[in-house]
């Protein structure tokens, strides 16, 4: 029984990371409507920039923050205005153009294969950084501590979202625009502008979660790929545009990742998360905690 | 020149390089590479009747691939059963599960549809690698099946060269292009277009939007399974990774998004254009380069996204009309 809680904690953590991958998804979903393929590449970009970041200088992975969120921001920010940008003003009637997804998953492949070609295919880690491999023991249960500063990490980053979406003249600007790009646009918000800023707070998320992950976690060109449908996953779960439910989501997949290789063998936990995930495509398709969706 | 000759001319002309050129090509791996561009353009036509005439993004295509390819293969392997038996008991499982993986997510749109077909496929895919036994047939799991090449000959859809290969998936090309020309010349062609580009207003008229679909995913899933056994039968060794892959049904989507969906040319002028990149990058910076070829992928595919958004289809037919109609125009003058 013990050991059943001392995953199912661990897998909370990991799962708490997940979301906050996922978070940045569904940041950018609620108010571009899109989804964003490359979400993973990103995620990915984002470790390799905390990586670098903490070979290079020796500073503490949370450190890297500091360079990996604005570096992050501002790729996103580009990212979206470069490549995504046309197409909504090609587009203009279509609510949820799919050509995003085609361009997204176009940038997916750029970025994964051009950090092969730069970084080569060998798996990088951090060797003795301040929190690898660390536990922490509780009675007889054995927690670990990158894992939890993740955990710590996500919650913070959601609040500090939900504040900036609720709290700042911004934050509002760019919810507006999320409800009605049109409305919005009638009452002098620059609905682009609002889109860039979502993309970046986005990528600059995927980045964060990158940055916890490194200390505990590989690095290599294709490390997006398992991150990519997993936040499909999480969001869908928790309901795409839903803060709370993106992280919600990601404990759920992290428990059912983490406890389910005590029941049967540990790769047939893929197959459970793949069939939860399309039985809520089909009986709740707006999740745990999205809004009710016309779809 | 009549019209009608002049209409009928490349079609022969194409036609004839197509049949003659594995005379001329003599090396195996040239012929390799033909004949995994003819397969991709064959799966991309097959791919571009949902995808391209029904206007949804599926993108878990290699599910059917997968399905022929294990059917064939385990019903010769362990049943003894011909190949080509096989090939039709596959394309038949295909459709069945084209038309339940299609039931539920034709009622989604847009990205909800791309998100559930890549969910199945991938679902699918974990299943059949973690499975060994499936009742009395034998999936190896993550080890995949290997076809020992002991009995050749047209009966057992084995040879030792690769001429015959090229001849069946030439043929099996040009079926797949005649059907689709026939769809889009048919009610059903009409009916996904409309129910593609304007669901509701084609409900409207009375088009059972919903079944046109279906019947689309059906026949798509169909022929799919078709070049899931070919491809069994030319590698000779199946696995999960190899002929379910989700790279496979990214490929093939890619393919048909570059050359114009929804177009009976598009996806062979895909398949023209890119499968020679992806297969001589890998050939001469395949060591020092690696990935180069999906680089340009990606890059050729947002470039055509962002400014020719119905594919490259569209500016090559202008060009070789207003390219015919010169060559004519002159042939007139002189004559």
């Amino acid at each position: 029984m013990l050991f059943i809680l001392e995953d199912a904690i661990n897998g909370i953590l990991m799962g708490s990371i997940y979301g906050l991958a996922a978070l940045g998804l569904t940041v950018i979903f609620g108010v571009l409507k899109v989804i964003n393929f490359a979400h993973g590449s990103l995620l990915m970009v984002g470790m390799y920039v905390a990586y670098w970041a903490v070979v290079l200088t020796g500073v503490h992975p949370y450190i890297s923050l500091v360079i990996v969120v604005p570096v992050m921001f501002c790729f996103g920010y580009f990212l979206q205005d470069i490549l995504i940008k046309p197409i909504f003003k090609a587009e203009k009637q279509v609510r949820e153009p799919i050509t995003v997804i085609i361009v997204t998953t176009g940038v997916w492949y750029i970025l994964d294969n051009l950090s092969l070609m730069v970084f080569g295919p060998q798996y990088r880690n951090i060797q003795d950084n301040p929190l690898q491999g660390k536990m922490l023991e509780i009675g007889q249960m054995l927690i670990s501590v990158p894992k939890l500063w993740g955990f710590c990490t996500a919650v913070l980053t959601a609040l500090v979202i939900y504040g900036f979406l609720q709290k700042t003249r911004m934050g509002r600007a760019v919810r507006a625009t999320s409800l009605d790009r049109e409305a919005a646009s009638l009452q002098g918000i620059n609905q682009y502008k609002m889109y860039n800023i979502a993309f970046g707070i986005g990528t600059a998320v995927a980045g964060i979660a990158g940055a916890t992950l490194v200390p505990f976690y590989n690095v290599f060109p294709t490390v997006g790929v398992l991150f990519d449908i997993k936040c499909f996953i999480i969001v869908v779960l928790g309901g795409l545009g839903s803060i709370a439910g993106a992280l919600l989501g990601g404990m759920i997949v992290g428990i059912i990742e983490s406890v389910g290789p005590q029941f049967m063998t540990a790769t047939w936990t893929e197959a459970i998360v793949y069939g939860l995930f399309l039985v809520f495509l089909f009986l709740k398709p707006s999740g745990l905690f999205g809004v009710r969706y016309d779809w | 020149m009549k019209p009608s000759l002049a209409r009928k001319l490349p079609l022969i002309l194409v036609a004839v390089i197509a049949l003659g050129l594995p005379l001329v090509v003599r090396s195996a791996t040239y012929l390799h590479i033909v004949i995994l561009l003819y397969l991709y353009a064959y799966l991309t036509t097959s791919w571009n009747l949902v995808g391209g005439f029904a206007g949804v993004l599926p993108l878990g295509h290699a599910t059917f691939v997968g399905i022929g390819a294990y059917t064939s293969t385990i019903l010769s392997l362990q049943y003894g059963i011909s190949p080509w038996i096989g090939m039709l008991v596959g394309a038949v499982l295909a459709s069945i599960v084209g038309v339940i993986i299609g039931l539920p997510t034709f009622k989604m749109r847009g990205a909800y549809f791309a998100l559930a077909t890549i969910a199945f496929a991938e679902g699918i895919r974990v299943m059949v690698e973690n499975i060994d036994f499936l009742g009395p047939f034998q999936l190896n799991g993550p080890r995949g099946l290997q076809i020992p090449p002991l009995k050749t000959g047209i009966a057992h859809f084995m040879f030792a060269e690769k001429e015959p290969y090229y001849y069946i998936i030439l043929a099996m090309l040009a079926g797949v292009l005649t059907i689709t020309w026939a769809i889009s010349r048919s009610k059903l062609g009409y009916y996904l277009m409309a129910g593609g580009e304007e669901p509701e207003a084609a409900q409207a008229l009375g088009v059972n939007v919903a079944r046109a679909k279906l019947t689309a995913m059906a026949l798509s899933s169909f022929l799919t399974a078709f070049a899931g056994t070919f491809w069994a039968q030319f590698t000779l060794y199946i696995h999960p990774k190899s002929v379910m892959s989700l790279d496979i049904s990214f490929e093939i989507a890619f393919i048909a998004l570059i050359g114009g969906r929804g177009s009976i040319s598009g996806p062979v002028l895909g398949a023209l254009l890119l499968r020679p990149v992806s297969d001589f990058s890998r050939i001469y910076f395949g060591s020092t380069l690696p990935g180069l070829h999906l680089i340009i992928f990606g890059v050729v595919l947002i470039l055509v996204m962002l400014y020719q958004p119905r594919g490259l289809q569209e500016p090559l037919t202008g060009l070789y009309k207003s390219l015919m109609k010169r060559l004519s125009g002159a042939r007139e003058a002189t004559a």
